[in-house]
């Protein structure tokens, strides 16, 4: 059931016991759970925390955390399955579900108390009726006593009767049968594509504005939400453009301390954190990089600059003589260039937009001020917190990147992020790399419906791939670019896989939609999920985010085969 | 603090003294505690009636609900009272761990009614000492040649540093301090307005925390 | 020649110098066995010059007699604070544990230090039995409490952890808890738990 009310549906049911909090591995999740921490943090709402990567994990972590808890709070996790059945849990535990991934299951849309999800099912989600999908058994009865009828020859003497009652009951089979075709295709209408709705974290904070706790640290955190959103191409740019309108509100909103009684403006210390609603350019990292660089790793100038060609080369070097900026200062990191180029290069650079082919790059964005030093954009957040997340080695498990990532949020705690900026740019740096070497070699296969293109085990920076969201970049960075080469290829999806474990032998699949549909709706998850059905290959769809899979490394051209046989 | 306790709250049968002052001198005994070298008298009787109004708060806030915000705040007002009740004990059970035999010693130069150590804490000492004797004797002093066997001897070196420095604020005034001069300089008098702040030695002016006209900081 | 005496000794301190250092090293029976040796020997030498003063006709034997004594008071001296400064790490090691020391702590020991710490154990929790009489446990409250429930960090995989109100938390390496804090201080104090400040 839908909650709508979140205050007096979720916040005063758990006020009084302990809570259960289990946290998806991405960004929206953890700010989710940094706004959900601080309230109960003030309201000394007793909680457990716990991290977790896919369905078997969440399994596993509840069976393990499940005494004597009540309330299990899951944030971007468990939405797009059906957690009763999974979980098996006692009848007076209560899930209450914030999850931005969509479709949201069916069986926790209409559970009736045990499953609560936090808002309103939105209007896009086309939820079918209760009675198109769930239908008492009934039918099933008559149906078997029916068929027993049905199959022995109606005799003479006895038949009117029986001829009568089956007549009644084979109307009755076919009315249910009707209705099981018409379920099903409600039901593969509803699952068919895997999108995202609003992000969780500008949930929290519509959750804290509404008990007044709202305040310039739990905004940013919605705002890192929403921009994690829009740079991974889980929403498109007009959601982008709402959401961020919505959050525009509550920044004046905060940033006006207006004393009532003297109707004079209060003026906060100067070192108080503040957040700006700004256009920023979507050259990722600018500020803490060189120019250069960032044009060049940045999705969006990449593709259209074409930088991977040596004729793109010649281009960018078109565009900095043409802003005015000599080479070496745009070679030099942002923040040691000359005041005057530093100050005037968001203007030029806006300028020559249009002329290099650039007109989407600017963009709404947000900036948080604190102190006298510390400036950052919410897109190189969302860069240093995916570098952080993803970067696991020997010495640092998934699990400490995660609390590390959490951590980076803190204003305290600035060096973190900093390091998350630094990795960020090795990221961006190995994933263009990756691009360039794919397209030089045109690795990017045709495989009939779809393009794919596979890393090898083995290959240079591959380990830095197995990681759904470096992988996602990758992919999306590359379609960008391969369309740019290959126009023909506008309308066909792409399917990155990289070596995941090469000790168990699996890898990671992704699959992304074509370039031609602006919408991220994907439908990958339900291909994957026949596919692996048909070729009985040894998949694991164990991901929330359904175009995401885990597969042997040996089933997978089968695997591929068989999804093209699907998809064409 | 002040607000925790109520008018009504008096301690003993004897001795009226509200609670707010008890914790006052209980703060003021550990604040001159942690920074002076020596162990100062026990305050033992106030820690006794401290902890029983403790208990009775506690009895009386499971009376409260919940979500009364007061439970709260009188948990937290408790649990700093504990704190500087356990603060003050274990500071002076490091000093009395570090130079049992001198303190023991002095504490038999002193007459009954003024005690330096409390009860529990002059078994303490001496167990203490008993065992630490013990456990050299077993470990070294066994297997040393018969002239070195002694153990009291060793402890007359353990003793607090009388000539440290600290900082103190005059309560009221004093007049005729004497600061002992060395080989150098003579012997100086020095007169401590109220309220003024200074930092010396702590010989000098140890008898000055005793009365009370003193406050280390 | 003297300047070999008592540098054995100097071995046996030198681990307790860095007073920094938490933990107990592996108690050095080996070197406190060649202290004594060097002492006795020293010793020896000692009766045998007094008993010998005869045959000392400038006097010279007078002072390595002196030097000798000295260079005994001196081993004497530093074996004692030896033992004393380990039985003060065992000390802290009762504040910190409490009564029961964890094996990898306890490897370490010789057998009367392990006596030591049981009867101090003992010593200690009468005195605190004793105090305002019910007894006050000195090993909480160690530090100024800021507030009643902390955000904590579990840094190993310790297990679960029942709470006074019978509620049962899993504390598993990496999950992050809201608890009280007079409840889980043991386990901060122990290092099973990390505080996280913000």
């Amino acid at each position: 059931m839908y909650i709508d009310n979140i205050v007096e549906g979720f916040y005063n049911v758990v006020h009084d016991s302990r809570v259960l909090l289990f946290v998806n591995y991405d960004i929206d999740a953890i700010c989710s759970a940094r706004i959900l921490q601080y309230l109960f943090r003030c309201d000394t709402i007793s909680y457990t925390l716990v991290p977790i990567s896919g369905i078997q994990e969440l399994r596993l972590a509840y069976e393990e955390n499940c005494e004597e808890v009540k309330y299990v709070v899951l944030v971007n996790c468990g939405g797009t399955i059906d957690i009763v059945e999974l979980l098996e849990p006692n009848e007076d535990v209560v899930f209450f579900l914030i999850d931005s991934h969509r479709p949201t299951d069916l069986c926790n849309v209409f559970s009736s108390s045990q499953v609560r999800i936090i808002g309103k099912p939105e209007a896009e989600e086309n939820i079918p009726e209760f009675d198109d999908v769930f239908r008492e058994d009934s039918e099933d009865e008559e149906d078997k006593s029916d068929n027993s009828g049905g199959e022995s020859d109606p005799e003479e003497n006895r038949a009117a009767k029986r001829m009568r009652l089956s007549e009644e009951a084979i109307l009755k089979r076919r009315e249910h049968r009707l209705w099981t075709e018409k379920r099903d295709r409600f039901v593969f209408n509803y699952t068919q594509f895997s999108y995202f709705g609003k992000a969780s974290a500008v949930r929290m904070f519509e959750l804290a504005l509404n008990l007044s706790k709202d305040n310039v640290d739990l905004l940013w955190c919605a705002i890192i939400g929403v921009t994690e959103q829009y740079l991974l191409g889980k929403i498109e740019k007009q959601q982008y453009i709402l959401d961020t309108g919505v959050l525009q509100g509550h920044v004046s909103k905060l940033s006006h301390n207006v004393d009532e009684e003297t109707a004079e403006a209060v003026a906060t210390p100067v070192t108080a954190p503040r957040i700006s609603f700004i256009k920023d350019l979507q050259l990722a990292l600018y500020r803490h990089w060189t120019v250069e660089a960032s044009l060049r790793h940045s999705m969006y100038s990449a593709c259209k600059l074409k930088l991977w060609s040596l004729k793109g080369e010649r281009k960018l070097h078109e565009l900095l003589v043409d802003m005015g900026l000599p080479l070496a200062q745009s070679r030099q990191k942002f923040c040691a260039m000359d005041m005057v180029l530093r100050k005037e290069f968001h203007s030029m650079i806006e300028k020559l937009a249009e002329k290099y082919n650039l007109d989407q790059l600017v963009f709404t964005s947000f900036i948080l001020q604190h102190g006298f030093r510390n400036k950052f954009c919410a897109s190189d957040v969302v860069y240093s917190m995916l570098a952080l997340l993803e970067s696991t080695s020997r010495d640092r498990s998934s699990k400490d990147c995660f609390l590390e990532a959490m951590d980076a949020l803190s204003r305290s705690k600035k060096n973190l992020l900093e390091d998350g900026i630094e990795k960020a740019k090795l990221m961006l740096t190995s994933i263009f790399k990756m691009v360039q070497g794919a397209l030089d070699m045109q690795m990017v296969v045709s495989g009939g419906p779809f393009l794919y293109f596979v890393i090898q085990e083995g290959a240079l920076n591959a380990r830095h791939f197995s990681h759904p969201h470096t992988l996602i970049l990758l992919a999306q960075f590359l379609l960008q670019a391969h369309v740019m080469v290959k126009k023909k290829s506008l309308n066909l999806p792409l399917i990155a896989s990289a070596p995941l474990n090469v000790e168990d032998g699996t890898c990671l699949v992704v699959g992304i939609p074509p370039v031609i549909e602006d919408s991220p709706r994907n439908f990958f998850g339900k291909a994957f999920e026949q596919a692996a059905e048909k070729t009985n290959a040894r998949a694991q769809l164990d991901y929330f985010d359904s175009s995401i899979m885990k597969l042997k490394t040996e089933d997978r051209s089968k695997f591929f085969d068989a999804l093209a046989a699907l998809l064409s | 603090m002040e607000d925790t306790f109520g008018e009504d709250d008096y301690f003993g049968e004897d001795e009226h003294i509200p609670a707010h002052e008890v914790l006052q001198t209980l703060e003021d005994a550990w604040l001159n505690e942690k920074f002076c070298p020596d162990l100062l008298p026990s305050q033992d009787s106030y820690v006794e009636a401290m902890m029983e109004q403790i208990q009775q708060m506690e009895d009386n806030l499971t009376k409260l609900k919940k979500t009364d915000f007061r439970v709260e705040v009188h948990h937290m007002e408790l649990a700093r009272i504990r704190y500087i009740i356990t603060s003050y004990l274990r500071t002076r059970i490091e000093k009395i761990e570090q130079n049992t035999a001198f303190i023991l010693e002095q504490e038999t130069t002193r007459s009954p009614e003024n005690p330096h150590l409390s009860e529990g804490e002059l078994n303490y000492a001496r167990e203490f000492l008993a065992l630490q004797e013990n456990h050299q004797k077993q470990l070294v002093l066994k297997h040393v040649p018969p002239p070195f066997q002694d153990f009291m001897s060793t402890q007359q070196s353990l003793v607090p540093n009388l000539r440290s420095h600290i900082f103190l604020r005059a309560k009221k005034d004093v007049n005729g301090v004497v600061i002992e001069g060395d080989r150098d300089t003579r012997d100086e008098e020095v007169d401590l307005e109220e309220n003024s702040q200074h930092i010396m030695q702590y010989k000098p002016i140890a008898n000055l925390i005793h009365d009370g006209s003193v406050q280390l900081i | 020649m003297p300047l070999t005496l008592t540098q054995r000794c100097c071995h046996l301190l030198a681990p307790l110098i860095p007073f920094t250092v938490v933990f107990i090293h592996l108690s050095d029976d080996d070197g406190v066995r060649q202290v004594f040796e060097e002492m006795r020997g020293l010793y020896d030498q000692n009766v045998a010059a007094a008993n010998d003063s005869t045959a000392d006709p400038d006097g010279t034997a007078i002072s390595s007699i002196a030097i000798r004594h000295a260079a005994l008071e001196r081993n004497k001296r530093c074996l004692m604070a030896y033992v004393f400064n380990r039985s003060k790490k065992l000390r802290n090691m009762r504040w910190q544990f409490g009564s029961i020391l964890p094996p990898e702590i306890k490897a370490n020991l010789c057998e009367p230090e392990i006596q030591w710490f049981n009867s101090y154990s003992k010593c200690l929790a009468r005195y605190m039995k004793s105090i305002g009489g019910q007894g006050l446990n000195l090993a909480q409250d160690v530090k100024p409490p800021k507030s009643l429930y902390v955000e904590v960090r579990s840094l190993i995989d310790y297990g679960k952890f029942e709470l006074d109100n019978g509620e049962v938390v899993l504390l598993k390496k990496h999950s992050t808890h809201l608890m009280s804090r007079a409840q889980c201080e043991p386990l901060i104090i122990q290092g099973v738990l990390e505080q996280i400040n913000h």
